[in-house]
């Protein structure tokens, strides 16, 4: 089946991982991603703070573009990209004055739109579409014995009345993607908690304590690696691990993995092939994956 | 123990009691408000559809500040102060303008005047809103006022045990910190109560859970008397079963009573005024219908809304959306609302004239539910209670400033010991009667017996069983002896409050054979102005209500019969 | 009406003991709210438990705690929904607050923010005077009351993750609070408001942590959202954050506005500067990241596109 794809900045920058993986696995699992033509960045987080009309004329563009390649919905990696997507559609259908004015700047960049394309995360369209079973028949390497702690976030599952998928307090979605693995999804308390990302830009220190936060908070409740939902929080927990190592004077690294990467390992693709970082990589060899 | 002086001391923090302190404290006196709940926690918010307002030049051409006097005379059927009527009218647009220049967001007409809409018994559209959540929207408007004033000082979640008094002169009250259990003397010239209504006295009621009728009894065992006590308001759309309830404005907006043929009922008992006659009359037609089979299983009648349209009940009945969908299941856009008659309201209260003061002690004052000033008589009128929250608060506080002027403060402090040692002694003591047990019985009584309709059998049996609760809450006790929030203590303080301010209720309710309002003898069905056009004073003796009365005060409206 | 039996259990708390978990039987319908249920509770089994409820109507915020831990009123509950697989139903105090007993934690912080947040209206002097009316659009009004729909229950502040860890910021009502005055056009005090509140709002993570648990759907993040964007006109004291955000908002603008995209080390290097760049590659050649920091990708071919879209920033 095709999918239209939005990869969305950072999963083409220093995320890329995210996508090496998610295109790998889509692959094995007949889903054609279909990237978004000529994409423009959504501006999550940071252009909602700025201008609520220019956030959602920039998110409207890309779903028209959507709407345009004949796709009634859109699936991306990432839980911001995604969050910001479909804040953008809601307050677009929900605030006749901000539609307003945001039709004027669409208007001005010759763009037309109806409001009727939706925006899901490749996760939903792993579980509604491909299903679990599904992928349970392409696990070739169970992940057996490997305990995952399963983080959220805060995109992907809030607010609710906007997001839509599955509770916001007792999500299942990346627990049961784990299991499919063959893997021992871990719950631990702040799996929903934020990872302190949107902080980077403004007040890093606090940013990092709630990176920091999570890390410890699934490793104290079992976890020996991390799956999560987001090109952001990679950046966040994966990538900037070793700064938050350093800063508050741990001695131990927690591996993090995108979800994707964790289901690619599970049929048969080494963590070379999946983009997957050092410390993760090293702890796999020390598991027994490589 | 710990003791602070004052000039004033406020009990409440509703809108009554934060009006008054902004005046006092304005005036340059020291001000307390003492409160069992955070202010914005006060049943104030729970107020929904409005304050009644005349607003020259924003007002129906028509209207005038006569016409809504004479609608408050005629809905409180002729039991009303015309001076009080006529004062609460004229000061209403002052009262909106004041909220409005401290932030309290009214909606507006596309122009940006203030909007209004209709409610039950005006002739003219007045009641100015913020939504349905208006009380919530102008009791935030009014603390965080109050807030920015440096003579305050809020004492929260303190609970009051009773008045200081020397002779007949009051000197303070003294208050127990809910959070430490410690006793505090709070020392003043001037007391103002202003700690709103009595609901829990009833099985079903719309009111909060704090509405516990603590000023009452305070003021009762002070020898001060409670005015018209016999006058409870029931409200007709209680969501049934919770009895939240469901405001006045949706049937001001047009929403339609039914029973379960499919009636509109109400063009029977109110061929004018259809859905909108006062709450009295409302709320017995229903009480009609559901006793002679024509309401649904369970009892309750349905409120129509479907007509209005998705859009409109969203915009203006948001809050009766809301409630319907939460906590009956029931979605207002397709299907009635089911509803019944819930107590509402207490038209009695602490006896003041029209200034706020009570003339049973120097230094005592009454404004908003806990008073009866008499604007609202025999029955009130919506968005009159907020109105008058606010109108009378206001010429309280002006009334405690002149006090205040020419008084000085007093010595010693005779009764603070042995109030708190009665409070401790619940406590103390290891066995008896539990607080639970007589206040389930009370609301009982209160709900079978002095209801909507009531007649000489019933109270008799009222006044008899409320009676020996008294007797027996003599012998109450608390189980918990734990010094922090220990509020099974303040549950039976509450309860000795409640259980006095109904004894005063059911006695005066026996007392006065005629009909007149809220007040529905089913063996006295007809008003009797030649022997009972007057206020019922009470006084709590021992053990007994002694009853007095004082006359009602006319100005211009000679009675008429009250048809809607 | 139909009735069963659920088990509700409750962390206690007192000095003495401490916190300890009770469980009690009681009967409901499914109209039941969990207030009705508290009542029942402590006027029948347990008349020690201690709780706060007030309105029982979601207007009045008293009944907050955390219930099958999440946050919520109490009153908003109805009991037979709040029921697990178990027929079970678990209340707790609030996070973050400090426990004192049973279901009554100390809130004296939230109140102490929300007065920080400058609450009250200062009208223009001839209104105060009575000699003007206050005219205000009903678009208006509608911005001013979503955002003054707070009723002051707690939730919002014992969820949120940035005011457990970061003292200077107000926390979520606080700024629902403040903006409501902000867009108000009938406050004067506009720039002390937003001087006040400015260096806050850029220390809210935008979790929605928020607007999920607001019992009034008062979503105070888009409060702190819409109160960042006064960024530009903001002329009060220059903080740490502020200088930062700053950076960082500019060179997001530049990028977006120039490419269409976001280029992370590119934002890196403008928002923290060469210093702590050259430090983070460090790590990143250590967790073998550095390779993607370099990863080109397309500019937004159709460019102009997005220029028209941003127009005027504001």
């Amino acid at each position: 089946m095709k999918v239209a794809y939005y990869p969305g900045c950072a999963s083409h920058g220093i995320a890329k991982d995210v996508d090496i993986a998610t295109q790998l696995i889509a692959k094995d699992l007949d889903l054609e991603l279909m990237e978004v033509d000529d994409w423009n960045c959504c501006g999550g987080g940071f252009m909602d703070d700025k201008s609520e009309e220019i956030h959602v004329a920039l998110n409207l563009r890309n779903l028209e573009k959507v709407k345009e390649m004949g796709f009634n919905k859109m699936a991306t990696p990432c839980s911001v990209c995604l969050n910001s997507h479909r804040i953008a559609s809601d307050k677009y259908e929900k605030n006749p004055e901000l539609k307003e004015n945001v039709d004027k700047r669409l208007k001005n960049a010759d763009i037309e739109y109806d409001n009727s394309v939706d925006s899901e995360h490749f996760i939903w369209t792993l579980i509604r579409d491909v299903g679990i079973d599904n992928i349970k028949k392409h696990v070739k390497k169970p992940l057996k014995g490997i305990k995952i702690g399963t983080y959220y976030g805060c995109q992907l599952l809030r607010p609710y009345e906007v997001m839509g998928f599955e509770s916001p307090f007792k999500p299942t979605s990346v627990m049961d993607l784990v299991a499919a693995t063959g893997a021992t999804p871990v719950s631990f308390p702040l799996k929903s908690a934020c990872c302190g990302f949107p902080l980077m830009g403004s007040n890093p220190p606090v940013g990092l304590k709630m990176a920091d936060n999570i890390l410890g908070n699934a490793r104290n409740n079992g976890a020996e690696m991390l799956v999560h939902p987001c090109s952001l929080c990679h950046l966040q927990l994966d990538v900037t691990q070793l700064k938050i190592k350093d800063q508050f004077k741990q001695d131990w690294t927690l591996p993090v993995l995108y979800i994707t990467q964790l289901i690619g390992l599970s049929f048969g693709y080494t963590p070379g092939e999946l983009g997957i970082g050092k410390i993760t990589t090293e702890y796999l060899k020390e598991r027994g994956f490589t | 123990m710990e003791k602070k002086e004052y000039d004033a001391v406020i009990l409440g923090g509703g809108l009554a009691g934060l009006m008054a302190a902004n005046i006092t404290a304005s005036a340059g006196f020291s001000v307390a408000v003492v409160s069992k709940v955070f202010p914005t926690r006060s049943h104030s918010s729970a107020a929904e559809g409005g304050i009644a307002a005349y607003i020259k030049d924003n007002s129906d051409p028509n209207d005038d500040p006569d016409f809504m006097s004479y609608d408050e005379v005629k809905g409180g059927d002729y039991l009303v102060d015309q001076d009080a009527a006529e004062l609460l009218s004229a000061k209403s647009g002052e009262i909106v303008h004041i909220l409005d220049s401290w932030g309290a967001p009214f909606n507006r007409q596309p122009d940006g005047r203030i909007a209004l809409r209709y409610f039950g018994g005006q002739t003219y559209p007045r009641t100015r809103f913020v939504a349905d959540k208006t009380g919530m929207a102008l009791l935030h408007t009014l603390f965080e006022h109050a807030t920015g004033l440096k003579n305050i000082d809020f004492y929260n979640e303190y609970y009051v045990l009773d008045i200081v008094k020397e002779g007949k002169d009051v000197n303070g009250l003294v208050a127990m910190e809910m959070k430490t259990m410690d006793p505090i003397y709070l020392k003043s010239r001037a007391l103002l109560i202003a700690s709103g209504g009595l609901g829990m006295i009833y099985k079903h009621t719309t009111n909060s859970y704090i509405n516990t009728g603590d000023g009452y009894g305070i003021a009762l065992r002070s020898g001060v008397a409670l005015k018209d006590p016999e006058f409870v308001q029931f409200h007709p759309t209680g969501l049934y079963p919770s009895d939240i309830l469901i405001s006045e404005a949706a049937r001001a907006e047009g929403a339609i009573l039914k029973n379960n043929k499919g009636e509109r009922f109400m063009a029977r008992y109110a061929p004018h005024k259809f859905d909108l006659a006062p709450r009295d009359i409302v709320s017995r037609s229903m009480t009609i219908e559901i006793r002679e089979g024509r309401g649904f299983e369970g009892g309750y009648l349905g409120l129509d809304l479907t007509h209005l349209g998705r859009e409109y009940i969203m915009d203006r009945l948001s809050l009766a959306y809301d409630a319907a969908k939460t906590f009956s299941g029931v979605d207002a856009t397709e299907e009635m609302i089911p509803v019944r008659p819930a107590q509402h309201y207490f038209m009695g209260g602490i006896d003041v004239d029209i200034t706020g003061t009570n003339h049973d002690l120097n230094g005592i004052f009454a404004a908003g539910e806990a008073a009866c000033v008499s604007v609202h008589g025999a029955n009130r009128l919506g968005s009159n209670s907020l109105l008058e929250t606010l109108v009378y608060g206001r010429e309280t506080g002006n009334a405690m400033v002149n006090f205040l002027k020419s008084h000085k403060s007093m010595e010693s402090n005779s009764n603070v010991d042995s109030i708190i040692n009665t409070a401790y002694s619940y406590i103390k003591r290891e066995t008896g009667e539990h607080f639970g047990t007589l206040l389930n019985e009370l609301r009982d009584i209160m709900w079978d017996n002095v209801g909507v309709f009531r007649d000489q059998k019933k109270l008799e049996e009222a006044v008899r069983k409320i009676s020996d609760l008294r007797k027996r809450s003599l012998n109450m006790y608390v189980t918990d002896k734990s010094n922090n929030y220990n509020t099974e203590a303040f549950n039976a303080f509450e309860t000795r409050n409640m259980l006095d301010v109904a004894f005063a209720i059911s006695s005066a309710a026996l007392n006065r054979k005629e009909t007149r309002g809220a007040h529905y003898r089913d063996d006295y069905p007809n008003r009797d102005d030649d022997n009972w056009m007057k206020h019922t004073i009470t006084y709590l003796g021992d053990n007994e209500i002694k009853i007095t009365y004082k006359p009602v005060n006319y100005t211009r409206w000679k009675p008429e019969p009250r048809v809607y | 009406m139909e009735e069963k039996e659920i088990t509700v259990n409750i962390k206690k708390y007192n000095e003495n003991d401490g916190a300890f978990w009770k469980s009690y039987k009681v009967k409901a319908d499914r109209y039941t709210q969990m207030t009705e249920v508290l009542r029942r509770i402590k006027t029948e089994q347990d008349p020690s438990l201690s709780y706060r409820a007030s309105c029982h109507m979601a207007v009045c915020g008293s009944c907050a705690m955390k219930i099958n831990g999440v946050p919520s009123l109490a009153c908003k509950t109805m009991a037979f929904k709040a029921t697990d697989e178990k027929n079970e139903i678990n209340l707790e105090s609030m996070d973050y607050y400090k426990e004192v007993r049973d279901l009554i934690p100390d809130i004296d912080t939230f109140y102490d923010r929300m007065y920080k947040a400058l609450p009250g209206l200062a009208a223009d002097e001839e209104v105060i005077a009575g000699k003007a009316e206050q005219r205000m659009l009903p678009e208006e009004q509608k911005e001013v009351w979503q955002f003054q729909g707070c009723i002051y229950c707690g939730l919002c502040v014992s969820a949120c993750p940035s005011v457990k860890e970061d003292e200077k910021f107000l926390g979520p009502a606080a700024h629902a609070k403040g903006y409501r005055y902000i867009a108000d056009d009938r406050d004067t005090k506009k720039e002390e408001r937003i001087n006040t509140l400015m260096d806050s709002a850029w220390r809210c993570t935008s979790c929605y942590m928020c607007y999920e648990v607001c019992p009034q759907d008062v979503q105070p993040v888009i409060a702190i959202k819409k109160t960042k964007s006064y960024l530009n006109d903001y002329r009060g004291p220059e903080t740490d954050v502020i200088a930062m955000a700053r950076k960082h908002d500019n060179a997001i603008l530049e990028l977006i506005n120039d490419t269409g995209k976001i280029k992370e080390s590119s934002l890196y290097l403008k928002t923290f500067g060469l210093g702590e760049a050259i430090k983070d590659s460090v790590n990143m050649l250590r967790s073998g990241k550095i390779k993607y920091a370099f990863t080109k990708d397309n500019d937004v071919k159709n460019i102009n596109e997005i220029k028209k879209i941003m127009g005027d920033k504001k």
